[in-house]
């Protein structure tokens, strides 16, 4: 603790201690990591990303492109972590990284000596040959000796969330523009949301030693802050960070809720926020740039403006002897500041042709030259002039001017303008809709400018959106002094002035790219990598674009500029993800039977967002085919049970009910009497099939359709599409009861013995009383009431019978307490799966969406008496062809071969190509019934094929099986079963 | 008469609890029934709305009250009403189609929705972390109810009281739509 100066906003009673690779330090509430290692003397921070060159602090704030490091330890360990706006917590662990051994002695800075040979594209033009190299050993040389830091390679630990804010205005950025705007549109009477990545609200007021209405700029803020947060119609956010621009008023926001805390305690960490603002002020400020000279990367070379902040807000020095290199008047503040602080100065260099601004005890002043070249390898020991004077220091402040942040209103596609005066890129072109720019965001650098711009950006916003400006005046403040006359790089001979200190892109990279044709600021990017990776060049891309224009002859604006994209500053992958990990993805839908089921031995399949029960396991069984033949056989030989209520169900009411269904499905519903069910086959306009299911008939205009479990949602959403667009004038109503009823298909020879005993009395289930397809509105168990339907789906005589869903629980377990005397089965939708192909009933795999009617062999089913959906566009003459695919049944010449989905068919001999491809298997299962694989599939013209042996080929499990065509309904073709 | 008799199960047991003075309960024994208002009678549903519960018929994105406060009508559609009152027995459809006779189409929908009543103050705070909608005091005031998506599920939400709101959504993902509201509570208590 050797570097600390009087003053500051940190908390000198909350000394709080850390280590930097293992070594000791402690800094104080309030500090940064960065500002704690400048106070414990740290001058090297990291290397370089290519050539392992030492690195130092930089910049004060989110730009900053060389103090990375790697936070916490073990499975918190967060990378590529910025020292600049990590606060420091009791405790905090950080390591530096991109190294081989230590810091000081990193084995792979001898890469630097090799720098002649790796200069911009390097990559492309050496790792060419040969081929077979760039996997196995360049690419993994190249990936393990430059990046940044490194994941842990376990789980986060930590939570992430999400979160919905609205607000009339958000006001992004707490400097003075910042302030003035949200109190401004906060006293007009606004719901206004305030928003600043910094933990310590009041931007660059917190930096400066700028009087605002007769009290520092920082108390000043604080007040203000003091007093937003105090509205109701305020919401104040801090250490949040707006990181994109979006459609319609909404905003990204990344909040670090606990990042700077020991511990999160089980609440998350980071919150991505979707702010959907109906205007936004843009005061986001302006990032210092540098000026690129020989070796301008030494750790204590540091942007001005940053130098500043650390000694009036974090009360710490970079170096004991500093030493200025400005362009502007902005340096000469620098030098007060630290003047007035008691900080040595070596010298103020001015590159203008200007008279001092000031003079300082012991300080050389210098105007007309430049640093040329700087010495210290690991920490600045002197810098070199222009005019050949060397001068010692351990800390170079650099003065290059500033550029406005005008990120987010890139966002949209918006292209910033350059502004000859200021020598920067300001707001120009098309704003994101409902923004406004105020302050240095906007190239208004003068403090009295910014607070006024502040206040008059919110009146117009919140008059625009019909409130009353406030009458609130700006507080009395000065315009600073912010002359400057640009110079973008000073050559320095043989060495490298580094541009990009992220990416370690010097000017000569540059000049090197633009001499082989990369004249686009968009190639020179993707060619050099300059202003990738963490900073986006915050601090390189205009100066990098400065030197591509000198290079090329041009001006800035004719050479052109990169635009930004979002995210501003990085965003975690887990605060996107929020909450959705694991079992938290997406949500599941259990049916009613879910619990009894889990106590049973189920194992569960997703099917949607459902969990349905795949199978049974009973002890001994040695895996799921045991499980699944035995529930087949159970079922077919007495009775078995299935949780069906996972089916649509769509409850369908009005006078025109009927018209309705008739113009849904291909076939006749029109007639349907109460009291009956009819299978039916809906299809798209184009004619192909959308679903099929059954609808039943429950009383005059009241129907209950089902549809299949996966289509549930469109069926609904297309039946709600033709009643309110093709069907207007039809009094048609429905609604969804997917959910209302829990639902069990009873099937199996005793299947009607076993409903007697949980149906009420008075109702008559028998096969005269209840026939094949009837339906009706029944009780159960003393008078719950019920819906029952004579359908099947296993081929066996069944019902479906459904209670409401609270009542599902005690269904299943009453059901298969009746059943116990016939030994009643649950099964799964395996077994389900293996009835329905037994008995040849298309499912998913066939109803694929390319299939027809015919395809299917139910071509008969679209009527000829009426008009339906998809009947016009069904008559088109490639889908009735006589060598349309036809759905048959397939069984193995060798009974012994199992068959494979998939499959193509070929004739027998028949080259295996797609002029020879006859169609595919779409659904394979061992019958336990037959005792030997079978299977559904389309064959060409299969339907006229019965008997034919031909090959089913699979080329991904490389096998060649001869199948017999046979009819689909393997089970009890002629449907006495389900009749009985 | 069978042996067996079944007993209804809330979709999530009855769940009760606090966090720090905000209140997360399943609201057991809530009835919902879907009212359709048939092509061009909806003078005649308003008609019976307001002599079988003496309330107004609320427009798409509201409820109102039935005058003895016990029954909510919330406008789910332009042609769809909810109305939701307690009632313990699986014969709901067939008591509101008992007083409106036959203005509209009846489905009971109790046994579709499993309902949350949230109240306290941090019932705002919590349904931002999961619910897009602007539930400001002002800007989604008493008796607003809007339908909208949270965590993938569809849902209603209605306010009830100045921080009390009554969320549906579909009762086959209870167990999700609670973990939801209850990690959000956990997450800002």
């Amino acid at each position: 603790m050797t570097k600390r100066l009087d003053g500051g906003l940190i908390d000198r009673s909350k000394p709080l201690n850390f280590t930097f690779n293992g070594k000791k330090m402690q800094g104080f509430q309030g500090d940064t990591l960065a500002s704690g290692l400048i106070a414990n003397g740290q001058k090297i921070v990291g290397r370089s990303f290519k050539y392992h060159r030492p690195r130092g602090i930089f910049t004060s704030g989110s730009e900053e492109p060389n103090a990375l490091v790697q936070l916490r330890s073990g499975a918190h360990q967060e990378p590529n972590t910025r020292a600049t706006v990590a606060e420091l917590f009791e405790g905090l662990t950080a390591t530096s990284q991109n190294h081989r051994g230590s810091l000081e002695n990193d084995i792979m800075g001898g890469i630097d000596l090799l720098s002649p040979f790796l200069s911009a594209g390097f990559y492309y033009k050496t790792f060419m040959w040969p081929k077979s190299f760039w996997e196995k050993v360049y690419e993994p040389f190249i990936r393990s000796s430059a990046g940044l830091g490194r994941l842990s390679m376990e789980v986060d630990p930590d939570s992430y969330d999400k979160g919905h804010a609205h607000c009339d205005v958000l006001v992004i950025g707490s400097g003075p523009a910042g302030l003035m705007a949200a109190l401004s549109a906060a006293k007009s009477g606004a719901e206004v949301i305030f928003a600043d990545e910094d933990a310590l609200m009041g931007g660059r007021l917190n930096a400066e030693t700028f009087e605002v209405g007769g009290q520092s700029g920082s108390e000043w803020a604080a007040a203000t802050v003091a007093e937003l947060s105090s509205m109701s119609n305020v919401r104040v956010m801090n250490r949040t960070t707006v990181y994109g621009s979006y459609d319609h008023g909404i905003y990204g926001a990344l909040e670090r809720r606990t990042d700077h805390l020991v511990s999160s305690n089980g609440k998350p960490r980071q919150i991505a926020w979707k702010i959907y603002s109906k205007r936004a002020i843009l005061c986001a400020g302006a990032t210092e740039r540098s000026i690129a000279f020989g070796n301008n990367d030494r750790p204590g070379i540091m942007l001005s403006g940053s130098v500043r902040t650390y000694a009036n807000r974090f009360a710490v020095t970079p170096g004991q002897s500093v030493a200025i290199l400005t362009n502007n008047d902005d340096g000469w503040r620098t030098a007060a500041d630290l003047h007035a602080k008691g900080v040595d100065l070596a010298a103020v260099v001015d590159t203008r042709d200007t008279s001092p601004l000031g003079s300082f005890t012991g300080a050389s002043i210098v105007t007309g030259a430049a640093v040329k070249d700087t010495k210290g390898r690991k920490g600045l020991q002197n810098i070199t002039l222009t005019n050949g004077q060397t001068i010692q220091a351990d800390c170079l402040a650099v003065a290059g001017g500033w550029n406005p942040n005008v990120h987010l209103t890139c966002h949209q596609r918006g292209r910033p303008t350059w502004n000859e005066d200021l020598s920067a890129f300001v707001p120009g072109g098309e704003l994101p809709p409902g923004m406004i720019v105020a302050g240095s965001a906007n190239g208004t650098y003068g403090l009295a400018g910014c607070l006024a711009e502040g206040r008059d950006a919110a009146n117009t916003t919140v008059k625009d959106l019909g409130f009353t400006a406030s009458r609130t005046q700006a507080p009395k403040a000065e315009d600073e002094a912010s002359s400057v006359t640009p110079i973008w790089h000073v050559p320095a001979g043989k060495s490298r002035c580094w541009i990009d200190l992220q990416n370690d892109v010097s000017s000569k990279d540059v000049k090197l790219a633009s001499s082989e044709g990369y004249r686009s600021v968009e190639l020179l990017k993707r060619y050099t990598t300059l202003g990738m990776a963490t900073d986006q060049g915050k601090t390189a891309n205009v100066l990098g674009l400065a030197v591509l224009a000198e290079a090329q002859g041009k001006s800035i604006p004719e050479t052109g500029t990169t635009i930004f994209r979002p995210p501003y500053t990085p965003v975690a992958m887990g605060a996107l993800g929020g909450r959705a990990v694991g079992l938290d993805f997406r949500p599941f839908r259990l049916t009613p039977s879910h619990k009894w089921a889990e106590e049973n031995g189920a194992t569960f399949v997703e099917a949607g967002m459902w969990l349905r029960a795949q199978w049974y396991a009973k002890t001994g069984e040695q895996g799921w085919r045991d499980s699944v033949d035995r529930e087949v056989i159970a079922t077919r030989k007495s009775v078995g049970i299935c949780d069906v209520t996972t089916l649509g169900k769509i409850d369908i009411q009005g006078k025109d009910a009927a018209a309705f269904l008739n113009k849904v499905y291909a076939n006749a519903f029109g007639k349907l009497a109460a009291g009956k069910v009819r299978y039916g086959l809906m299809l798209r306009e184009d004619g192909i099939v959308m679903d099929d299911g059954t609808t039943a008939c429950m009383a005059e205009n009241h129907y209950v359709m089902t549809t299949t479990t996966a289509n549930a949602g469109p069926v609904f959403r297309h039946l709600d599409f033709c009643r309110q667009v093709l069907y207007p004038d039809m009094d048609v109503h429905i609604i969804s009861v997917t959910d209302g009823w829990a639902q069990f298909a009873v099937a199996g020879p005793n299947a009607r013995k076993l409903l007697q005993k949980v149906v009420d009395e008075q109702h008559d289930i028998s096969n005269e009383g209840f026939p094949f397809m009837a339906c009706g509105e029944i009780s159960v168990c003393g008078g719950v009431p019920s819906r029952l339907f004579r359908i099947s789906f296993s081929g066996e005589m069944a019902y479906e019978i459904a209670v409401p869903s609270q009542y599902g629980d005690d269904m299943i377990r009453a059901l298969m307490s009746a059943g116990e005397e016939f030994d009643a089965v649950p099964y799964g939708t395996e077994a389900l799966g293996v009835m329905r192909i037994e008995k040849g009933h298309a499912a998913g795999n066939e109803l694929t969406g390319q299939t027809s009617a015919l395809n299917l062999g139910l071509g008969g089913m679209v009527s000829k008496n009426k008009d339906c959906i998809g009947k016009t566009l069904s008559k088109r003459p490639d889908m009735n062809r006589d060598d349309v695919w036809n759905l048959v049944g397939l069984q193995p010449v060798d009974k012994s071969v199992p068959l494979n989905a998939g499959a193509h068919f070929l004739e027998k001999g028949a080259e295996p190509n797609m002029t020879n491809d006859l169609g595919w298997m779409t659904s394979v299962a061992y019958s336990p019934s037959l005792g030997y694989s079978i299977g559904l599939g389309f064959v060409k013209a299969g339907s006229t094929r019965k008997g034919d042996v031909i090959r089913a080929w699979d080329a991904m499990r490389k096998k060649d099986v001869d199948v017999e065509i046979v009819s689909a309904h393997f089970i009890d073709p002629e449907g006495e079963r389900l009749r009985a | 008469m069978p042996d067996f008799t079944l007993t209804e199960k809330p979709a999530l047991g009855g769940f009760d609890h606090d966090f720090d003075g905000t209140s997360l309960k399943e609201n057991v024994g809530l009835a919902i029934v879907s009212v359709a208002i048939p092509l061009g009678g909806d003078d005649a549903v308003a008609e019976a709305l307001k002599s079988a519960y003496g309330a107004d018929t609320p427009v798409v994105g509201d409820s109102s009250l039935s005058k003895d406060g016990a029954t909510r009508i919330i406008r789910t559609a332009t042609d769809q009403l909810f109305v939701l009152f307690q009632h313990e027995t699986p014969d709901a459809a067939q008591i509101v189609a008992g007083k409106l006779g036959d203005a509209g189409y009846y489905v009971d929908q109790t046994h579709n929705w499993v309902g949350l009543t949230l109240d306290g103050p941090l019932s705002r705070a919590a349904l931002e972390r999961v619910c897009a909608m602007n539930l400001h005091k002002d800007r989604f005031p008493l008796n607003k109810a809007e339908r909208t998506v949270m965590e993938h599920m569809g849902a209603i939400v209605a306010r009830t009281g100045e921080d009390a709101f009554l969320l549906l959504s579909a009762s086959s993902s209870a167990g999700s739509y609670l973990h939801a509201i209850e990690t959000s509570l956990k997450y800002v208590s």
